[in-house]
């Protein structure tokens, strides 16, 4: 069952790792040379040690041996360093596909089709996309070297003795039970230990968001004493799972000590010749016996590495799941590429014939049939949840259609023609978007060579210079999310500045006055219809009564169909 | 590295006790480690000898083979320990550290008070701390730890076995382990800094560009803004690598220093053997305690990867935990009588603008009579409010809290007679009582039942399961209405002398809003209000109206 679910996470994994080429696979491989070097470095001492017995050792010798030991010890050195840097380097590769990718495909997706949030997609973009690097680095290549070293190293204890290669065979079928315990144990552990972090986090933010009032409520001093306290419980809860959890991996630190201290008694009793049995060449050479106590360590040093990276691969694995189940949905992606192309040429007319949109999966919503003229001002009504963002984003090739076709300018929108199109279109949306550079820059995006008389022109149009002169900066206030704010009217007048500034043949605003005072509302009628005046078609999803009596024309969605 | 020493204090003072057993256990692990590699090999080479000389019957295995084994128990035992103590310290100083936090930036001034409320800001603190929470578990309880071990294997393997041999083996091992660090510290600064930085533009300008997809479209800078978005990730990957390869090198120097101190000890040690100064099995004994002593300087790796970003963090941390005190040396306390309120010509003018957002601005309320602020969206109704509550400085002019000037107010004094409902206040997660409760420690359940029946809320807390009903992170169970609602009981419930509102019927249907506004008044009936009016229902309320323009 849980082999089953785990499944696609794995793939995905997969998947994500095999676009760095063999460049992986060679820096894990690389690590198991690294860790293989040891051998050779073993055998060196052990004749050196054993030489010092038997009095075989001189002068040469011994700097030979300590010479090779320092030399082999800076060789595996530089492999495991050469080893890091290939993977760092692969791992890299990886990041950087996995997020165009993913952003190619989520920035493109249509702003009507159901998804995750744009935090949600950022988070993963950015820091859940990286907990892959310690998947990658640290735990497929432990996991390569448990797979190669505990049978390299037996095989060699077993040339020499058959004795210690029976007490590691003992350890070694547990290693797979050792693995499961420790990793469900770990992993327990390690996430509980994030859960911890992240509901202290949580609890942090929340109070940290709710400051100010705290502040003017004078709570500070009990807030930051109810915090503690329930830091505190957390960290109870915490440490009751901990003291379980960190028992399994002693378990396995437990026999790994336990089966290097067997092998240190037996090959010092057979050394005594106080046992007779479990070597080859009876009796056990001290040169034998020294190689094989160092050899021992390194049987289960892979399986501690194992479980020490444990968490790498739960997280990576939380991680694919996510990114498989981002991926399972394919989104509608809006028409045409949003690249700047020459704009379309003639009278910008609009009709649409028969226009169905799929606005969730099986809810296919129909449309009216109409023509616009260029040049004419209209409304667009309907009740509330009719559709009437839907139908002004199919106009501007914003969501697909799925049936039907829509007319603009003579040509029939499609994939094609949908880049010249918007290069005609300047759209207001519901809730204004700034982007978080200076307010200038962002009255510019649509008129790029715009002056500074055009800006303020364009200002005047809404009443908007008071607004500027108000802020802090003028036109070079940053705003967005931390800079500083403007109404929720105000930021209505300079989307509709923005428009002006643009000079877009046809203009789409959605419901442009709703929510706002009479003042403001009147403001931002002006405004459109000035547009208007300058010869720009209009198009205004709304219920505001007053702003549809100034339109020429309407069309009616009528009620849900 | 002050700012990192700082952290530190601050964690080892969250419980001494914990953290010093801890590191006592981190070295009584280690130096178990040692003695069980360097007895094993001091064993088997010994028995070797014994077994050649032919003296192997009288050679004591006993000792040496139950010490082995009480080394190889007791160590993994005293590992058992270590890890629970210093993850209990560990714990225990994530919960300090954040608590400090909160209560640094609670003592702020307030706009930087405000600037954390950003996601941004509140992401990048986030990260910041929990880059912090390794400080203890893997800076300085490995460091400490491994210090007083190499210190003790200096002390007994000049004993046991010969100065030379432990001199070099030590020294090798320290001076290695102490220039990776120190090369990690001075290097990685820079690089982890700007990884950081670009981390955070790379998500601002990716969720910038996910929000305003539909508008780059428009204008036909939807893969300028990709790239943009790109541009950010490559720059933050190349430094991320930059920092990778520091801690490659690091590391390349700790494991080569722990070669050579092994082949150093091999080599002094087998020399001294030869010509008969060291026996054998203590030459052993020096290299196998040398190879064991490589577990001491091992650990920190992973310290020297991340102490780069924990410097900066540290940094911006210790900033915000002694942030400069707001109240402005005020002391007064305030006089027995019910405070009035006052402005006498205010003028507010944000830094930098080009024209005042307010001027002259003159009005008072006395005890028991409200005033509304009329005027069209962005006139500075919202602004006024936050000077009044000394949230935003005043350019000229004077308001006086009580007949005296509000900067001579005491923080706490002036919290107390001014009750004040911004136009975005926040709930907590946790129960109705405990949302209350900040508002009124004081406050029992039939207090806070009747403040939340003046604002319409008692049925609908009623149907949520009474005041202990849990909401939500920020308050989710509750509509966007009643959440509004419940932070205005909780300001009713401070029965303040002066009450500032701001759109508090903001969301509501007429007949609750009437409802809502007369509940304030028989709440609080001798308060002076200043409300900021949006809509009829509250203009026509209030006994007075002023239009700002």
């Amino acid at each position: 069952m849980p082999e089953k679910c785990a499944d696609p996470a794995a793939a995905r994994l997969t998947q994500a790792a095999a676009c760095a080429g063999g460049d992986l696979g060679r820096g894990g491989w690389m690590s198991v040379l690294s860790a293989v070097l040891w051998l050779p470095q073993a055998a060196l001492v052990a004749s050196v040690l054993s030489g010092l017995l038997d009095g075989t050792a001189t002068d040469r010798t011994i700097w030979l041996a300590a010479g090779g030991f320092a030399a082999l010890g800076l060789l595996r050195a530089a492999i495991q360093a050469l080893s890091d840097r290939v993977l760092v380097e692969a791992v890299d590769h990886v990041l950087a596909r996995e997020r165009a990718e993913l952003i190619a495909t989520q920035g493109r997706r249509s702003p009507m089709s159901s998804g995750p949030g744009s935090a949600a997609v950022a988070a993963l973009a950015s820091e859940k996309l990286a907990m892959l690097a310690p998947f990658l680095t640290r735990y497929r290549p432990s996991s390569l070297r448990v797979r190669v070293l505990p049978l390299v190293i037996w095989g060699v204890s077993l040339w020499h003795s058959w004795a210690v290669a029976v007490i590691l065979l003992v350890a070694g079928p547990l290693i797979p039970m050792f693995m499961a315990l420790v990793g469900m144990a770990a992993r327990d552990a390690s996430e509980r230990q994030m859960d911890e972090i992240g509901s202290l986090n949580t609890l942090l933010m929340e109070r940290l968001n709710a400051l100010v009032d705290i502040r003017l409520l004078a709570a500070a001093p009990r807030v930051v004493a109810q915090f503690e306290g329930q830091a505190d419980a957390l960290r109870q809860r915490t440490m009751a799972v901990l003291r379980v959890a960190f028992l399994s991996s002693t378990v396995l630190e437990l026999f790994s000590a336990l089966g290097v201290a067997l092998v240190a008694v037996y090959v010092g009793f057979a050394l005594l010749g106080q046992i007779g049995f479990g070597a080859w060449t009876t009796p056990l050479t001290v040169r034998e016996g020294i190689f094989l106590l160092l050899l021992a360590p390194e049987f289960f040093q892979p399986l501690r590495d194992l479980a020490a990276a444990w968490h790498d691969k739960a997280a990576a694995t939380a991680v694919a799941r996510d990114l498989v189940e981002i991926e399972a949905d394919t989104p509608s992606a809006l028409l045409g590429s949003g690249v700047a192309v020459a704009p379309m040429s003639g009278p910008p007319s609009i009709s649409a014939r028969g226009v169905r949109v799929a606005v969730a999966p099986g809810q296919v919503v129909s449309y009216p049939d109409f023509d616009l003229p260029a040049g004419r001002t209209c409304a667009l009504i309907g009740p509330s949840g009719r559709g009437k963002t839907v139908l002004m984003s199919a106009l501007a090739g914003l969501v697909p259609i799925a049936g039907g076709q829509i007319t603009v300018a003579g040509q029939r929108l499609t994939a094609e023609t949908a880049d010249a199109w918007r290069m005609r279109v300047g759209w207001i949306p519901q809730s204004p978007h700034f982007f978080a550079e200076t307010l200038q820059a962002n009255l510019r995006r649509a008129a790029p060579g715009a002056t500074q008389a055009e800006l303020w022109r364009a200002l005047s149009a809404v009443q908007a210079e008071d607004v500027v002169r108000r802020l802090p900066r003028g036109l070079q206030t940053r705003l967005g999310e931390t800079g500083t704010g403007v109404s929720g009217g105000e930021a209505r007048r300079l989307m509709v500045a923005r428009a002006a500034l643009g000079r877009a043949d046809v203009i789409l605003a959605d419901e442009p006055t709703a929510n706002l005072d009479s003042e403001t509302t009147a403001v931002v009628t002006a405004g459109l219809l000035e547009l208007a005046r300058n010869g720009a078609s209009l198009i205004v999803a709304t219920h505001d009564p007053v702003l549809v009596a100034q339109l020429e024309l309407r069309i009616d969605l009528g009620d849900v169909a | 590295m002050k700012p990192l020493w700082t952290i530190f204090r601050l964690v080892w003072r969250a419980d001494r006790w914990t953290m010093t057993r801890g590191i006592a256990l981190a070295v009584v692990v280690l130096v178990m480690g040692v003695a069980l590699l360097g007895l094993s090999g001091w064993f088997i080479v010994g028995a070797g000898a014994a077994g050649l000389a032919g003296t192997g019957a009288i050679f004591d295995v006993f000792r040496p083979s139950a010490g082995v084994r009480f080394l190889a128990l007791g160590r993994t035992a005293a590992r058992y320990g270590e890890r629970l103590l210093t993850h209990d310290a560990t714990l225990k100083a994530l919960a300090v550290l954040r608590a400090r936090l909160l209560a640094g930036i609670a003592r702020a001034p307030f706009d930087r008070m405000r600037q954390v409320r950003g996601a941004q800001v509140l992401n990048r603190l986030t990260a910041d701390v929990d880059a912090l929470d390794g400080v203890a578990l893997r800076v300085v309880i490995p460091v400490v730890a491994a210090v007083l071990t190499l210190g003790l294997a200096l002390v007994t393997l000049s004993w046991l076995v010969d100065p030379a041999v432990a001199l070099w083996s030590v020294l090798s091992l320290a001076i290695g382990a102490g220039l990776a660090l120190a090369l990690a510290a001075r290097r990685s600064a820079r690089p982890s800094r700007l990884a950081q930085a670009m981390s955070q533009a790379f998500r601002v300008r990716l969720i910038d560009h996910l929000r305003g997809r539909s508008m780059l479209a428009f204008s036909g800078q939807l893969s300028e803004s990709e790239a943009a978005v790109l541009a950010a990730d490559t720059r933050n990957r190349k430094h991320t690598l930059e920092v990778a390869r520091i801690e490659r090198r690091a590391g390349a120097l700790i494991s080569a220093s722990a070669t050579m101190a092994a082949a150093g000890a091999l080599l002094i040690g087998a020399e001294m053997a030869r010509s008969g100064t060291l026996a054998p099995s203590l030459a052993a004994l020096g290299f196998f305690a040398t190879l064991a002593l490589a577990e001491t300087v091992a650990p920190l790796r992973r310290g020297v990867a991340e102490i780069g970003a924990m410097r900066e963090a540290a940094r911006r941390v210790t900033r915000m935990l002694d942030s400069p005190v707001e109240d402005g040396g005020g002391s007064y306390a305030g006089a027995e009588a019910l405070a009035d309120l006052a402005l006498q010509d205010v003028t507010i003018l944000r830094p930098g603008a080009a024209a005042p957002l307010l001027t002259s601005v003159t009005l008072s309320v006395a005890p028991g009579e409200s005033l509304a602020l009329v005027g069209r969206s962005g006139a500075g109704k919202s602004t006024l409010l936050n000077a009044i509550a000394g949230l935003e400085p005043v350019a000229a002019g004077t308001v006086l809290i009580g007949g005296t000037p509000l900067l001579k107010w005491s923080e706490h004094a002036l919290r107390i007679r001014l009750g004040y409902l911004p136009q975005r206040s926040a709930l907590v997660s946790g129960t109705i009582a405990q949302n209350l409760w900040l508002g009124q420690p004081e406050a029992d359940a039939e207090r806070m039942l009747e403040c939340l029946n003046r604002v319409c809320l008692g049925d609908v807390v009623a149907r949520l399961g009474g005041l202990e009903a849990q909401l939500g992170e920020g308050g989710r169970g509750l509509s966007g209405g009643e959440a509004r609602r419940l932070t205005l009981a909780r300001v009713l419930l401070r029965n303040p002398d002066i009450l500032l509102l701001d759109e508090p019927t903001e969301g509501l249907d007429r007949d609750t809003a009437n409802r809502v506004l007369d509940g304030i008044r028989q709440a609080c009936p001798q308060a002076a209000i200043l409300i900021a009016a949006h809509r009829a229902e509250e203009r026509a309320w209030a006994d007075q109206a002023l239009a700002l323009q």
